[in-house]
C-alpha cells in the first residue's frame, strides 16, 4: 500500500480531529421550557445516572462512529492505493507522440496536452522517491517524445519533478509518428542499468506506456514483447479535411504557365464543403468551391473521400505557392500546403570536344537555352574565374578531355576522369557490354543499355563515396562522384567508341544527364516533408537569415564548406534563407494522409501482436482505495443517524 | 332578592359550571364518615341527640332536662317521665384548601381551572345543602379565603372568589396548612385540591389538617403533559415558580425513568394519605369535572 498525498491527510487530520473533539467540549445548545415542576426531572435524572450505567457509554458511542467516519475520510484524503500483486515492471518508458495528429484539438487544448497530462497522471499514480513507500519500492521511468524521429528527454530516474520537467519540455511537431526508433531506444536504455541503478539487474523489465493517438505510421514494423506495452488513446473525434497531396510545376510548352494539383482529403462521416484558395508569395489567386465526399467503408476499412483539384495560372517568376483548404476542422496544420515554384530553368551547357556530332546533336535536342562549343586548348587556357564570373555555364560537357584542374560545378565527362573527380583510370578494357544499370535512379531513366557495345573503355578506379550507375563487365561504365561542391558524372568511355549515338537511349541520357546536374547546381530540393533537413550551398563562411515558421528569424553562417544545414524541420512553413544577394525558399510539408487520419485507434497491431486502447486517463495501475473507504463512510454516516435517533426515541 | 342573587350568582358561576351540571349537582350532598359536631343545628344527622323531627330513642328524665321532649304519652301509662330523644341534625363545615401557585397554571387545559371548577363543584353542592363553606387560596401561604358561607346566597361570592383568585407565585403549603388549621373552626370536610409538586414535601404539611377533626380529602391534580409528556431532544427545563434549571436529553431511558419517578411519587402520596385514614384522589385536568364529581368523589364518599 502506499499514500499518494500524505501530507494533505497528516494536515487535514492536524486540522479536524481537534475540532470535532472540542465541539464535544463545547456545551450543547438546548432548547429551553417553562414547566410546572422541576423535581420530578431531577429526580428521574438522577434514577437514570444511578441505574443506567451505560448512558455515558452511549453518548461516547456517538463520538466513537464521529471519529471513526472522520479518521476513514482523512484516509481517504491521503489516497491510499493498493499495489497490485503482481506488481508490474518497476521501470517505466513513456512514450509520447507529438506528431502532426497530435495537435488536433478535439481534446482541450490539444491531444499533445492531453497527452502530457496523463503522462504526469501517470507518473503520479506510480509514486516515487518523495513519497513512503511500502515495500521500499523504487520506480524508475524515463521520457520519450517522437515524431518521425524519437528524442529522449529524460533518462531512466525516479525524480518525479524531472520527469514532470521532461514532460513539460515536450513541444508539438508537424512531424509523421515513427515509433521504431522510439522504442529500440527505449529498450536499448532499459537493457543498460543506468546511473541509478541500485543495484538493479539489467533484465527488469521495462514496460513501455504509449500516449498517441495510435496513428503510427511504422506500427507494423515495430516489434514489442508480450505485455511490455500499454497504449494509452488519446482524442476523440476524426473531424479533419486536409491537403494530402501538392505539386506546382511549369508546363513543358510554355514556361509562364503554371499547374498546380493539390488533393483534398475528408476524414469525416460527412462530406465537406471547403473553399480552397490558391495563393502565391501569400497573396490570393484564386479560391474555388469543392465537396469532398466523406469516409467510405470498404472491407471493413475506413478510405478517406478523395478529391482532387487543379489549378492553372500564369507565374513567369518563381515563387511560392500556396493551397489552403478554409473549412475548420480538429487540426489545422494540414490544411496547407506549400510547393516552391522555381523561375524557368534555362540551362547552359558548355560542350568542351574536339568534334564529337553526335554528343552536339543530342545537347542540341535538350532544349538548352545556351549551347557553347570549346575546344579542350582553348578551354585550358581559359580563365576558369572568368568562366565563373560570366555566369558560369549549368553543365560543362568534357567530352575526352581530363584537366587537372577545374573550377566547381557540374560536369559530365566522357572518357578518361578528370583529376579533380579523384577517380583515375587503370588501363582500358576493351568489348564491353553493360551488365547492370540503376533504371530507377533520374540519370538512367528511360534508358535502355542492354544493346550498348563498346570496344574501349576506361578501367575507373573510384572513391568510396562514389554512387555507381552501372557496371560493364569488367568495371565501373558510369559513376557520379561529388567533391569539394563539384559533382561528376563519370562514362568511362568515349561515345565514339561505342554504339550508343545508334540508341534511342542516348538522347534520353543526355538530357537526364543535364537535368540532373542542373538541378544539383541549382537548389537543391526545395520541396520537402517535415522532419527532413534542408542543405543549402552557399559561399563560404556567408551569414544569412533564416526565417523559420513558428520562430524570430535569425543568423546562420555558412561552413567552410559553404553548406548551410537546417537540421530536422519540425514545423510544416515556408523556410526562408535570405542573404545579401539571394533568397532561398524551401516548402515544408506534411502531405502524410496517415498523420490527417486523426481518428483514434482502439488498437494498434504491433507486428506479431495488438496493443488494446485504454481509453481511460492513465494512472489506474495503482488501486486506489479511497472510493472504499468513501462507501465505508457513508455506511457508518446511516449508523451513526440511526444511534442518534435511538438516543432520542421516547 | 334572592332568585335575583341566584340569578346573578348563576351567570357568574356559569363560567365555571354548566347549568345542566348544577342542576345534577342539586340532588348531591357532602357526606361525612364521621357524625361530627357543628356549630349549629344543621340538617345533618349528628351522634348526638337533639333537636330534631327524627325520633332516636328515650330515656329516664333527670332533673334539667327540656321539659317539652317530656314523653307525656308513656307518662299517662306508666307515671313515669320519659324524655323524647331525636336525632339531632347539625352543620358541616367543608373548607376548600385551593392551591394557585404558578405550577397550578401549567398544562393544557391548566390544572387551574380544572381546581377551581372542581373547587366550585364542590361548594356548590355544600351551599345548597346549607352546609358551612370555607374556601381558602394558597400559593406562599394563604392568599385568600372565603370563611363561613352557608346557603344558596353565597353563591355569587364563592364565584366571584374562585374566578378572581389568579394562580401566581411560589408555593409554601407547609405555611398554608398551619394558617387554614388555625384559622378553620369546629370540624368537618377539609378538601385540599393540589398538584403535590412541593420540593418541600408535603407530609408535614398534611399532618398538620389530619391532626385535627376534619375528615381530609386529598385531590391530586395533574395535567396530561405531566402525566405522559410529548416532548423530546435536548431541553434546558425551566421551573415556573423558583426557575430553577434542569438540564435533559430526553431519550426513552430518561422518560421511562420520569414515568417510573411520577408514578413513584402519587403511590406515596396515596400511601400516605390511606395510612391517615385521609383520602386520595388523582385528577388529571383534561378530565371533565363532571366526571370527576359525579363519579370519582361519589365513589369515594364524599359526595352522596
Amino acid at each position: 500500500m502506499e499514500w499518494l498525498a500524505w501530507e494533505t491527510g497528516l494536515i487535514a487530520t492536524g486540522i479536524t480531529v481537534p475540532i470535532l473533539v472540542g465541539m464535544y467540549f463545547l456545551k450543547l445548545k438546548r432548547r429551553e421550557m417553562l414547566i410546572s415542576s422541576t423535581f420530578l426531572w431531577q429526580r428521574a435524572v438522577q434514577d437514570l445516572q444511578v441505574n443506567a450505567p451505560f448512558q455515558r457509554l452511549r453518548k461516547n458511542l456517538l463520538l466513537l462512529i464521529q471519529l471513526l467516519i472522520l479518521l476513514l475520510l482523512l484516509i481517504a484524503l491521503a489516497r491510499p492505493a493498493l499495489v497490485q500483486p503482481a506488481a508490474p515492471a518497476e521501470r517505466y518508458v513513456l512514450l509520447i507522440d507529438r506528431s502532426a495528429s497530435m495537435n488536433a484539438t478535439d481534446v482541450a487544448p490539444s491531444r499533445l496536452a492531453e497527452a502530457k497530462a496523463q503522462a504526469k497522471a501517470f507518473l503520479e499514480s506510480l509514486g516515487g522517491e518523495s513519497l513512503i513507500s511500502w515495500g521500499g519500492r523504487d520506480i524508475q521511468a524515463m521520457v520519450i517524445a517522437f515524431d518521425n524521429h524519437a528524442d529522449v528527454l529524460c533518462q531512466f530516474t525516479s525524480n518525479r519533478n524531472q520527469l514532470n520537467a521532461a514532460i513539460d519540455a515536450i513541444t508539438p511537431s508537424d512531424g509523421g509518428s515513427c515509433l521504431d526508433e522510439a522504442v529500440t531506444v527505449a529498450q536499448a536504455f532499459a537493457q543498460s542499468p543506468g546511473d541509478e541503478a541500485n543495484n538493479r539487474s539489467a533484465e527488469t523489465p521495462a514496460t513501455m506506456v504509449l500516449f498517441s493517438d495510435g496513428n503510427i505510421s511504422d506500427r507494423r514494423s515495430v516489434v514489442v514483447p508480450a505485455g511490455c506495452m500499454k497504449f494509452q488513446a488519446i482524442g476523440k473525434s476524426s473531424d479533419n479535411t486536409a491537403v494530402v497531396a501538392m505539386q506546382a510545376r511549369r508546363s513543358y510548352d510554355q514556361a509562364d504557365e503554371v499547374d498546380v494539383f493539390a488533393s483534398l482529403a475528408n476524414y469525416r462521416d460527412k462530406a465537406a464543403v471547403c473553399d480552397v484558395q490558391l495563393s502565391v508569395d501569400g497573396k490570393p489567386r484564386a479560391v474555388r468551391q469543392v465537396t469532398v465526399p466523406p469516409v467510405r467503408l470498404q472491407d471493413g476499412k475506413r478510405t478517406p473521400g478523395q478529391l482532387q483539384v487543379s489549378f492553372r495560372m500564369q507565374q513567369a517568376a518563381g515563387g511560392v505557392v500556396e493551397v489552403r483548404q478554409n473549412q475548420p476542422d480538429t487540426l489545422a496544420c494540414d490544411d496547407t500546403a506549400w510547393a516552391v515554384l522555381p523561375e524557368p530553368q534555362s540551362l547552359r551547357v558548355l560542350l568542351v570536344t574536339s568534334g564529337n556530332a553526335p554528343l552536339l546533336l543530342a545537347l542540341k535536342a535538350c532544349s538548352l537555352s545556351k549551347l557553347d562549343v570549346m575546344t579542350p586548348q582553348k578551354f585550358d587556357t581559359g580563365d576558369f574565374s572568368q568562366l565563373k564570373a560570366a555566369g558560369a555555364y549549368d553543365v560543362i560537357v568534357l567530352d575526352g578531355h581530363a584537366p587537372k584542374k577545374l573550377p566547381q560545378g557540374c560536369y559530365l565527362s566522357f572518357g578518361p576522369p578528370p583529376g579533380q573527380a579523384a577517380a583515375t583510370s587503370g588501363g582500358t578494357i576493351k568489348n564491353q557490354a553493360m551488365i547492370d544499370w540503376r533504371q530507377q535512379h533520374p540519370v538512367l531513366q528511360f534508358v535502355n543499355m542492354t544493346e550498348l557495345f563498346i570496344a574501349n573503355a576506361h578501367r575507373l578506379k573510384l572513391g568510396r563515396d562514389a554512387e555507381i550507375l552501372c557496371e560493364l563487365r569488367d568495371g565501373p561504365g558510369m559513376a557520379v562522384v561529388r567533391r569539394k561542391g563539384s559533382v561528376f558524372l563519370l562514362v568511362a568511355f568515349d561515345v565514339l567508341e561505342s554504339n550508343w549515338p545508334f540508341e534511342p537511349g542516348f538522347v534520353m541520357f543526355c538530357q537526364n544527364a543535364i537535368r540532373y546536374l542542373a538541378r544539383n547546381t541549382e537548389r537543391k530540393r526545395q520541396n520537402i516533408q517535415v522532419g527532413e533537413a534542408i542543405s543549402l550551398q552557399l559561399p563560404a563562411g556567408i551569414k544569412a537569415k533564416l526565417t523559420t515558421p513558428g520562430t524570430k528569424p535569425r543568423t546562420i553562417t555558412a561552413d567552410a564548406g559553404g553548406v548551410v544545414r537546417i537540421p530536422a524541420t519540425s514545423l510544416a512553413g515556408v523556410y526562408r534563407v535570405n542573404t545579401d544577394r539571394q533568397q532561398y525558399d524551401f516548402a515544408v510539408n506534411i502531405l502524410d494522409p496517415a498523420e490527417s487520419d486523426i481518428r483514434p485507434a482502439d488498437e494498434i497491431e504491433f507486428s506479431g501482436q495488438s496493443v488494446a486502447a485504454r481509453k481511460t486517463a492513465a494512472g489506474q495501475s495503482n488501486r486506489e482505495l479511497w472510493p472504499y473507504l468513501v462507501a465505508a463512510v457513508l455506511f457508518l454516516v446511516c449508523l451513526e443517524w440511526l444511534v442518534y435517533k435511538q438516543k432520542l426515541k421516547v | 332578592m334572592s332568585a335575583q342573587a341566584t340569578s346573578r350568582s348563576t351567570r357568574k358561576l356559569t363560567d365555571l359550571l354548566d347549568s345542566r351540571f348544577m342542576a345534577r349537582l342539586d340532588g348531591l350532598d357532602v357526606a361525612s364518615r364521621k357524625i361530627l359536631q357543628g356549630k349549629l343545628q344543621g340538617e345533618r344527622r349528628s351522634k348526638r341527640r337533639g333537636q330534631s323531627v327524627e325520633f332516636a330513642d328515650h330515656r329516664p328524665y333527670v332533673r334539667g332536662d327540656d321539659l317539652r321532649f317530656v314523653d307525656w304519652n308513656i307518662y299517662g301509662r306508666l307515671e313515669q317521665l320519659f324524655m323524647k330523644l331525636f336525632m339531632e341534625e347539625q352543620d358541616l363545615t367543608v373548607h376548600v384548601l385551593l392551591d394557585v401557585s404558578g405550577s397550578m397554571a401549567t398544562g393544557e387545559p391548566t390544572k387551574d381551572l380544572a381546581a377551581r371548577r372542581l373547587a366550585a363543584a364542590l361548594s356548590y353542592v355544600s351551599l345548597v345543602n346549607n352546609n358551612r363553606v370555607t374556601l381558602s387560596a394558597f400559593c406562599d401561604g394563604l392568599t385568600g379565603q372565603m370563611p363561613n358561607m352557608r346557603g344558596r346566597i353565597y353563591l355569587p361570592q364563592m364565584a366571584e372568589f374562585l374566578l378572581s383568585a389568579e394562580a401566581d407565585g411560589p408555593s409554601d403549603f407547609d405555611k398554608a396548612c398551619r394558617q387554614a388549621t388555625a384559622t378553620r373552626q369546629g370540624s368537618g370536610v377539609m378538601i385540599v385540591i393540589s398538584d403535590f409538586l412541593l420540593k418541600e414535601g408535603y407530609e408535614n404539611a398534611l399532618r398538620q389538617l389530619i391532626s385535627r377533626n376534619y375528615e381530609l380529602y386529598v385531590v391530586q391534580m395533574l395535567s396530561p403533559q405531566e402525566r405522559s409528556p410529548e416532548i423530546s431532544g435536548d431541553l434546558r427545563l425551566l421551573d415556573c415558580e423558583d426557575y430553577d434549571v434542569a438540564e435533559i436529553t430526553l431519550n426513552a431511558a430518561l422518560m421511562k425513568s420520569y414515568k417510573r419517578t411520577l408514578a413513584g411519587f402519587c403511590n406515596s402520596l396515596r400511601d400516605f394519605c390511606t395510612a391517615r385514614g385521609a383520602r386520595y384522589l388523582p385528577a388529571v385536568s383534561s378530565d371533565p369535572v363532571e366526571k370527576l364529581v359525579l363519579n370519582s368523589l361519589r365513589r369515594l364518599g364524599l359526595l352522596q
